[in-house]
């Protein structure tokens, strides 16, 4: 994977200044990357990733004006203008602290203005149009006319000219363009708040917490008992960077992924409308064989794997998934050999809660009679298919997510995270993860209150109240618990919180320290539970309260850091009481 | 066998691990065994005794994930006092001695099932409950058996997202210690379990044309003879031993070689005290006291982490990295909280609530605690006095029936909520903080590059080609957009 640059593929780029851009090489077109040049596109297809290049100014005899900066070199440059060489460590790091015979160079006698660059703006300017050396020459020339060069210390030097080589060396490094790279590339150079602000480190917790994986290749005879793996429930509102994520855990985000040869052949439960599906393919190959067996689609159909899938819910119309383009996959014309044509499956939140009133998933097609068929245009027929076809593939997404079963919940949400929770969270098996993410941490916490200890109990108390009345006042009790409780508090255990941040390091010899500044903004937290399945008849919780309470109390005042803490209820001891 | 970690099915199966959940942070990892092999002399069988009551295994087995299961009543007093093997097969005329030595016999694995009795059924208990999870690669972390420092959730998912870990892609660990980051790194690259004739030549169907998926693995190298063993059965118990590979081996000066061959890595993580001195081995091309062969995958960039508590650690790494033609060299360490989430309650309604503290909510409640508490005290008649010189009683009054009724409907609503809805959320960091894990140190290196392949490559993609008149968008959308319409406009003019 990512081997070598393909033509028409995105790609990441890195600038010297730190900044990435994404560029697209298409054969035979000219790729700009604004002050630091341009060069045709053809010089970087088919190269590795990760090579630096450097734009020269001279073609060779071939016409290329690419010139790979070996590792060695980039290196090189950056240990000596760091002054951080191997030779010449041991010297400087005597410099920087004084303890040799000569005497210790300060910035005592740097004057702080700018008169110190003898160079005017204008002469840069000019400088910048003519001179060559991908930019070294300039740097060498304002080194030059820096009159208080010989008073910085050797450490400020290579801090200047590390920051004069940011802004006029002409290189950049082609990186692969992966959801890693995405997430920083929105998060540095575009709009951070379309992806939530979501940082690598929340993509990783997700992903992991979520237990997202690859669904496996099991063999059809075994999938066939149990069903199919690694389905997973998704709620995106970041333009499909969740989805992009997910997918990419799951193996079928990039088209040289390739298809998952063993799930696809898995059959389709036969119940399902997907004969239908199948059905009017044959249909449209063959008129007049109703009740024939489908025959296998010429070409694949969307949204048709059983497993290793993500079923994307919507809250517009069409889902937001624009992010996906940098992958090969456009969700309003899909390519058919991107393996997310039939591994990602869009149903909108009307469909999932009340499919009877949506527009599509109610109104089936009318199917006209075999002659008013076969009299039609080609161009009505083909219309009256895509129609029919549509129908029914929706009907059997909506149909197999109401199913549920699914292996996990993922949210990137801006509504409500419980009503969220209210619908989805039913739909998973036992034992899922649900992990629900928000870049503040008030929707969060508002989230565990609603799976709180003693909501629990009280939820649990009132129901059966509920199940002992008669079964007039049970729909009514019924109705008024699920006013009380918007979530079945009972179905989530172990509900908790978390956050990570990832502080970045200057590694230098002698000048080893965190970065000075970094990215603020939302922290972004994270919510996970497991689902669990409540057992139907009353269980009593054991543990006695008074008892364990002193033990409790007894614990925190010789070790209060090894308090044991249960969300909703912090200090008790006792197993939560059903 | 399927591993329970990847794809667990719908039910519990035997001969599987599984996790017994008690509550937050307590969840007692174990296989579901009907029978016991540790012959602990249970009549039920295995059974895992928790802090909330006796499980016997029958009542686990069989049953959907995610299911709360109730305690038995398991007679966990008398097996002691008891002859240590089942009574069922020992016939009353045995001797003690004999049972001692017939139970030396049973404790060998050979005992087939068919000898064994029938557990007794389980009966309910009063009280006591879990919830039966399949593992996780996350919930196996917090419940292992330690047996080196653990790299825990928050490092590994950064680190296995750092490292590019896909299905289907190659993973060295270096340092397997406890197993957490190979159970999690193993769960990144699954992709299917190998069939016995794909496990036996890996290497040449890597290099077969065919389209046939490669597989993702995890080789895992471990130098403490002891933990290789344990990690091993780990592996077997788990379903993992076809997608992980344990190899006891130091690598320093033994490398990463599998047989000789190359493992074709794509990622690398090393958890060890000198990583620099195992960073000769992975290298593109051979170099002097490195494996022979490069055990990195030839046709894409290689990731690596490696994870060091100390910084000297790291900044000798970061060194030899460099000098190896290593790039995007980068040292970071992971901040991760754990938020405590509960309601904080505070009122002075809150006497003999757990948890809440009596204190007055609000400077109105403290008022009216003030006045109800001086009522009839000492500074009474001389505090009348000055209001009646100062203010109308009359306004007095009606304040002081404010303030009573204010508090009187405050605790009618408090009486009214709901407990679970008194007091107000809060979050703080939780009390055990991880203020330093390990500095991590990522690098890449790239493919090689030789100047053979750059001929190729310009031979098909010709350098100086290029055919777009404009070498790029000047003009904006919009631009172009109006200056064609201009043109239309021109056009429709002249027909005119």
């Amino acid at each position: 994977m990512h081997s070598y640059i393909r033509p028409n593929d995105y790609v990441g780029v890195r600038l010297p200044s730190e900044g990435t851009r994404i560029i697209r090489p298409v054969p035979n077109t000219t790729v700009s990357l604004g002050k630091y040049g341009s060069f045709p596109a053809n010089q970087i297809i088919g190269r590795p990733y990760h090579l630096t290049f450097e734009i020269t100014e001279t073609p060779d005899e071939d016409g290329n004006i690419l010139r790979v900066v070996s590792a060695a070199e980039l290196h090189a440059e950056s240990l000596i203008s760091d002054g951080s060489g191997e030779a010449d460590g041991e010297g400087e790091e005597l410099e920087m602290y004084g303890d040799g015979d000569a005497p210790m160079r300060t910035n005592r006698e740097i004057v702080d203005d700018s008169s110190t660059q003898k160079m005017t703006l204008e002469e840069i300017e000019a400088l910048k149009k003519e001179a060559g050396g991908a930019g070294r020459e300039i740097i060498a020339k304002l080194l030059e006319s820096h009159t208080a060069l010989d008073q910085k210390t050797a450490f400020s030097l290579a801090k200047y000219t590390l920051r004069k080589r940011k802004k006029y060396m002409r290189r950049f490094t082609p990186i692969p363009l992966d959801v890693g790279f995405l997430t920083n590339y929105m998060l540095g150079e575009k709009d951070a708040a379309k992806i939530m602000e979501l940082r690598d480190e929340a993509i990783g917790l997700i992903g992991c917490w979520g237990n997202v994986h690859h669904g496996g290749n099991t063999p059809i005879e075994d999938a066939m008992g149990s069903r199919p793996n690694s389905r997973y429930f998704v709620v995106d509102e970041t333009g499909g960077l969740i989805v992009a994520a997910m997918a990419e855990r799951m193996g079928i985000l990039f088209s040289e992924d390739g298809d998952d040869e063993a799930t696809s052949t898995v059959p389709e439960p036969s119940q399902h409308p997907a004969n239908e599906d199948g059905q009017t393919e044959a249909d449209q190959t063959e008129p007049g064989a109703e009740d024939s067996v489908p025959s296998r689609s010429p070409h694949q159909q969307p949204m048709s794997a059983s497993g290793n899938t993500i079923t994307l819910l919507h809250a517009h119309t069409r889902p937001n998934l624009s992010l996906l383009k940098y992958f090969g996959f456009d969700y309003d014309n899909p390519d058919e050999s991107h393996p997310l044509f039939k591994h990602l499956k869009t149903v909108s939140w009307l469909q999932l809660v009340d499919p009877s009133t949506d527009p599509i998933y109610s109104n089936e097609p009318e199917e006209p009679s075999q002659e008013t068929l076969s009299t039609m245009k080609a161009s009505k027929r083909n219309a009256f298919y895509r129609k029919r076809n549509r129908w029914a593939r929706t009907r059997n997404v909506v149909d197999e997510a109401r199913a549920g079963g699914f292996d996990g919940l993922i949210v990137a949400s801006l509504m409500e995270p419980a009503t969220i929770m209210k619908y989805a969270v039913p739909l998973l098996t036992g034992s899922a993860s649900v992990v629900a993410f928000s870049p503040t941490v008030e929707p969060l916490s508002e989230l565990v209150d609603l799976y709180s200890t003693h909501r629990k109990t009280a939820f649990i108390t009132q129901k059966r109240q509920i199940r002992e009345q008669d079964e007039e006042d049970q729909v009514q009790g019924l109705a008024e618990l699920e006013a009380e409780f918007i979530v079945d508090p009972s179905l989530l255990v172990a509900a908790s919180v978390q956050t990570s941040r990832v502080r970045s390091w200057q590694v230098l010899p002698g000048r080893t320290h965190p970065l000075m500044s970094s990215r603020g903004g939302p922290e972004g937290y994270i919510f996970h539970a497991i689902r669990v399945l409540p057992a139907q008849d009353h269980i009593q919780a054991a543990g006695n309260q008074s008892r364990k309470r002193r033990k409790v109390s007894q614990k925190e005042t010789t070790a209060p850091a090894t308090t044991a803490t249960d969300s909703g209820d912090a200090n008790t001891d006792i197993q939560m009481r059903l | 066998m399927p591993s329970p970690f990847f794809t667990p099915g719908t039910r519990s199966q035997a001969d599987q691990v599984a996790l017994l959940h008690l509550r937050r942070d307590q969840t007692i990892p174990t296989v579901l065994q009907i029978h016991d092999d540790k012959n602990l002399g249970y009549d039920e069988g295995k059974v895992t005794n928790t802090r909330f009551g006796s499980f016997p295994h029958s009542t686990l087995l069989g049953q959907p994930w995610g299911s709360q299961i109730a305690a038995s009543k398991v007679d966990t007093g008398s097996r002691g006092r008891r002859p240590p093997t089942q009574t069922q097969t020992s016939t009353p005329t045995e001797t003690q001695t004999q049972t001692q030595l017939k139970r030396k016999a049973e404790d060998s694995p050979t005992v087939t099932d068919d000898a064994r009795p029938t557990p007794k059924a389980a009966v309910a208990a009063a009280s006591g409950y879990l919830h039966l999870l399949y593992p996780t690669p996350e919930s196996w972390t917090a419940s292992l058996p330690h047996r080196t420092q653990v790299v825990y959730t928050p490092d590994y998912s950064y680190i296995l997202h750092r490292l590019r870990a896909r299905p289907g892609c190659t993973i060295l660990e270096a340092g397997a210690g406890s197993g957490s980051f190979t159970h999690a790194a193993a769960r990144a690259v699954f992709n299917g379990y190998p069939s016995s004739e794909e496990s036996l030549d890996e290497d040449q169907q890597q290099q077969q044309p065919s389209k046939k998926r490669r597989l993702g693995k995890v080789c895992s190298f471990e130098f403490h003879a002891q933990r290789v063993e344990r990690v091993r059965d780990e592996l077997v118990q788990h379903g993992l031993q076809g997608v992980v590979h344990a190899t006891h081996r130091d690598v320093y000066g033994d490398g990463f070689l599998l047989d000789g061959a190359s493992p074709h890595a794509n990622a690398i993580f090393l958890d060890l005290p000198a990583p620099w001195l195992a960073l000769k081995h992975l290298t593109r091309r051979p170099v002097e006291g490195g494996n022979p062969v490069s055990p990195l995958d030839p046709s894409t960039p290689v990731y690596i982490c490696t994870f060091s508590p100390c910084l000297e650690q790291a900044q000798k790494t970061i060194s030899t990295l460099r000098q190896l033609g290593w790039v995007a060299i980068e040292m970071v360490e992971v901040q991760h909280r754990r938020l405590e989430i509960r309601r904080e309650r505070y009122g002075l309604d809150a006497r003999g609530v757990r948890g809440a503290v009596v204190f007055p909510k609000s400077v109105d409640e403290a008022i009216g605690k003030l006045r109800a508490s001086d009522r009839g005290g000492r500074f009474r008649n001389h505090k009348d006095d000055s209001i009646d010189t100062e203010t109308p009683p009359a306004v007095n009054t009606t304040t002081i029936t404010a303030n009573t009724t204010t508090t009187t409907t405050t605790t009618i609503t408090t009486q009214n909520t709901p407990v679970y809805n008194l007091g107000r959320v809060v979050h703080r960091t939780e009390a055990d903080l991880k203020t330093h894990t390990s500095y991590l140190v990522f690098a890449v290196l790239p493919r090689e590059w030789s100047e053979a392949d750059e001929a190729k490559c310009r031979a098909k993609w010709p350098s100086s080609c290029v055919v777009d008149s404009k070498p790029f968008p000047a003009k904006s959308k919009k631009q172009l957009k109006r200056e064609e319409k201009a043109k239309r406009d021109e056009e429709r003019r002249k027909n005119e």
